[in-house]
């Protein structure tokens, strides 16, 4: 099994270093339960008609830290609803990295993206070659690779599934 | 080259003679531990069981809940939520502890805080075992990962070391140690690594302190904290300790991310500014700054010395009309001992509202701002929402400030209050 290759737009540079994404939903919407509903909040106070804009499998990126602070789960939930697939950035705070990575939530450690990635670039994202190809200005990246465990992780979609993998892979071995 | 105390750590439990940072491993923890929260225990305890048929834990002694958040419960959903988890403790014989204080706190109190032990929990603020030796690692969902399987995968971390060095001014307190770590070594400085601590601050400083400065690691991007255990931790854990393990420390010559020397001799008491706990300034430029209640509590603060300090300051004196103080031990036993020794009196004539050790007030459930409202805290965080309305305000500053803060209704230099 692999992790497919993510192939979108780059939706939205978030420049901000530390960026604490509750602020993706607003931290009076963070109790939010309707997906629905947070994908209609998601983004609304950078951009009123980000929904309309988005496309299925469009990446986010972002600075250093990206997910400082303390992240809830909404603001990546309504990003997904929204068709966001995954999210590039700089560096990962590591308790965001760890929750979005149990929820099955492609998550990208690449140095170097924000000067080399503009708004609403083309972006291929090749785990086969650990590279971010911007196909909108024919450069390439290379990116932190991911350690087994989120590697298995994201294959499975996320930790339900991987656990239920791990259990195969054991018994197999019997 | 040798080895760090978190690598010897993951090599014992690995069941590996060493193991290096940055490998993979597969890793037993000693203990996993959780306080029930909606979205996290009862998921796993429900995933647990439809999902991978588990109706019991083999081990039941790795196993430890807690119950600190939503107490006392305000709505039947709460009860329900706390009644499950006694029931699923009951079915697993799995130790369910309740209205004895923080979690993180009474682990360290009933010997989880083992020197040498790994342990695992969903909130990261369980690195406060690192004051003890003990290896603790807050992993979110992940925690799923030690309920279902005997071994979890982990990367060995790397260690960033910092030595602080220098003695305290008075007034100036652990709190106001750590909040200045993150000053000098960025929100990032520690990124996805162990941060271990050292110096001559942390061999002077009591171990309630040090539990203060490793609880908020994860605020420099550290995954844990951990001190090598000197005699002064050891006398405290070994006594408790649950299980008997070999107590590790770090090799003199062990390979660190970065060492970091921080002076905090000439250290003054800081504050947290809104709306980031990476936002550390010094207390006097904020002085006079209106102020509305004040919060003395939670699992990084909110212990013996915390309260004493706080008692101090107010002794003889008046919290000023209309300011809220609300002081809540961290712990059952801290408060028992805060009374028997007068300190609670203290605070109380003060006109503190004092009450039993909860999260609540942490978290926004209890004691919450509205709109345009302003707190000091010792909570953990003062990120926006985080104790009430999005449109308050939370200075994280220490305990002493926040008693000075009480009496004059705004940020207030707490040294001219302190006597020792």
């Amino acid at each position: 099994m692999a992790i497919e290759n993510l192939h979108g737009r780059a939706a939205w540079v978030f420049d901000e270093i530390d960026f604490d994404v509750d602020q993706i939903v607003g931290v009076k919407n963070i109790k939010i339960k309707d997906v629905d509903e947070l994908a209609r909040l998601a983004m609304a106070t950078y951009e009123a008609d980000f929904a309309s804009k988005v496309q299925a499998g469009d990446l986010l990126v972002g600075n250093s830290n990206f997910g400082y602070g303390h992240p809830h789960y909404p603001p990546m939930i309504a990003m997904r609803r929204l068709g966001i697939a995954g999210v590039i950035a700089e560096s990962f705070s590591p308790g965001y990295w760890r929750g979005e990575i149990a929820m099955g939530f492609p998550q990208v450690s690449c140095q170097g993206i924000l000067t080399k990635v503009n708004r609403w670039d083309e972006l291929v994202v090749d785990w086969s070659q650990d590279k971010i190809f911007n196909i909108t200005q024919d450069t390439e990246i290379p990116f932190e690779p991911l350690t087994e465990g989120d590697q298995l992780m994201l294959e499975a979609g996320g930790i339900i599934g991987y656990l239920h993998e791990r259990n195969k892979a054991e018994q197999d071995n019997e | 080259m040798g080895h760090t105390i978190a690598e010897k750590i993951l090599a014992r439990a690995a069941g590996l003679g060493t193991v290096h940072a940055g490998q993979e491993i597969e890793v037993k923890p000693d203990y996993v531990i959780a306080y029930d929260f909606p979205g996290y225990t009862d998921v796993i305890f429900k995933q647990m069981e439809e999902e991978f048929g588990i109706r019991k834990v083999a081990e039941p002694e790795r196993f430890a809940l807690f119950i600190d958040h939503m107490v006392p419960a305000v709505a039947p959903h709460e009860e329900e939520l706390h009644q499950n988890t006694r029931d699923w403790g009951a079915k697993n014989n799995v130790p369910v502890y309740e209205r004895m204080g923080i979690g993180h706190q009474v682990a360290a109190e009933l010997g989880y805080a083992t020197p040498g032990a790994f342990a695992v929990h969903f909130d990261g603020h369980i690195s406060q075992l690192g004051t003890y030796g003990t290896l603790a690692i807050g992993v979110r969902r992940h925690l799923l990962e030690a309920f279902v399987k005997e071994h979890i995968k982990l990367k060995v971390p790397h260690t960033t070391r910092v030595n602080l060095d220098g003695a305290l001014r008075p007034g100036v307190t652990a709190r106001d140690v750590f909040h200045h770590i993150v000053r000098v070594i960025g929100p990032s400085g520690c990124r996805f690594n162990v941060l271990e601590l050292g110096g001559t601050t942390i061999a002077d400083m009591t171990l309630e302190g040090r539990q203060t400065i490793t609880c908020l690691a994860m605020f420099t991007g550290a995954i844990t904290a951990v001190i090598n255990p000197d005699k002064k931790a050891l006398d405290y854990a070994l006594p408790r300790a649950r299980k008997e393990l070999d107590v590790q420390y770090s090799d003199d010559d062990a390979s660190y991310t970065a060492v970091h020397d921080i002076d905090v001799s000439t250290l003054d008491p800081v504050v947290v500014i809104p709306p980031n706990p990476s936002n550390t300034r010094d207390l006097a430029d904020f002085v006079g700054t209106e102020i509305h209640l004040g919060y003395l509590g939670s699992c990084a603060s909110g212990r013996l010395e915390d309260l004493r300090m706080a008692a101090e300051v107010l002794e003889g004196r008046q919290v000023k009309d209309g300011f809220q103080l609300h002081v809540v031990p961290t712990s059952k036993d801290i408060m028992e001992q805060a009374a028997r020794e007068g300190t609670l009196a203290t605070l109380i004539a003060a006109g503190a509202y004092v009450t039993s050790s909860s999260c609540d007030y942490c978290f926004g459930r209890m004691g919450v701002m509205s709109d345009g409202q302003r707190a000091v805290s010792t909570g953990t965080l003062n990120v926006k929402g985080r104790m009430g309305s999005t449109d308050s305000e939370i200075y994280i500053v220490n305990a002493a400030a926040v008693a000075a803060a009480a009496i004059e209704g705004c940020i207030a230099d707490p040294r001219k209050y302190v006597k020792s």
